[in-house]
């Protein structure tokens, strides 16, 4: 969903040091204006495992936006 | 054992894995089927879903969730096997057995394991319409407006 809004699979993105998850969702809104709005459904993941949203993130770590899950 | 595949889930499948959960002193086994339905909205039907994974994660969340429900439970052994792909209405999209040693432990991991499921692993599905086009299935009706502004007829182009 997030994909396809994007026209994106996956991207790098740098921040600065003592970054948070909440600094990656306002880079990605201005990078792909059509996430805007979307980003506000989604959860984060780091490393494959959620997290909270202002969890402080590491140089190297794997971050994955989550959007509501429809398994099942 | 959890498995996330592209292959058809038969009822033969799930007839071995309930005699397999059988065994070792198990008195109770709980098999909960999940089943492609052929929704109808307005003037379209679901022909089938389209199911989509970030495996990287999911399996290892599944596998964290039978833990628990192991840990808690004390359960005899736990199968679980989710469809990805394209699942046509009537097959099977997921399955979870549960054995234990009563019924009680047996009913209360299974209603676990498939909530959490539904509610935690990244795995997602689109809907495919009789007609052609097709929608991700999405829990609020604003998210889909934001994520398909276009509608689901833009799918024709």
């Amino acid at each position: 969903m997030l994909r396809d809004a994007a026209g994106a699979e996956e991207c790098w993105v740098a921040l600065r040091l003592g970054a948070r998850g909440t600094d990656v969702k306002t880079v990605l809104a201005s990078r792909y204006p059509r996430l805007h709005g979307l980003l506000d459904y989604a959860r984060l993941a780091v490393n494959c495992s959620y997290q909270p949203w202002d969890a402080p993130l590491r140089d190297g770590d794997e971050l994955a936006l989550i959007p509501p899950v429809s398994g099942g | 054992m959890v498995t996330l595949t592209t292959a058809l889930i038969s009822w033969d499948r799930v007839a071995y894995l309930n005699r397999w959960a059988s065994q070792d002193g198990c008195g109770a086994v709980v098999t909960f089927v999940g089943v492609v339905r052929a929704d109808r909205h307005e003037h379209r039907a679901v022909q089938a879903l389209f199911y989509e994974a970030y495996r990287e994660m999911a399996e290892p969340l599944i596998r964290q969730l039978v833990d628990e429900a192991a840990a808690r439970w004390s359960l005899n052994g736990v199968q679980i096997q989710h469809r990805l792909g394209l699942v046509e209405a009537g097959q099977i999209s997921v399955l979870v057995v549960v054995s234990a040693q009563h019924r009680a432990q047996a009913y209360a991991a299974s209603q676990f394991l498939i909530e959490r499921i539904k509610d935690d692993v990244p795995i997602w599905k689109r809907e495919q319409y009789d007609d052609g086009t097709s929608q991700w299935a999405a829990c609020t009706p604003e998210l889909l407006d934001v994520a398909d502004p276009l509608g689901a007829e833009h799918a024709h182009v």
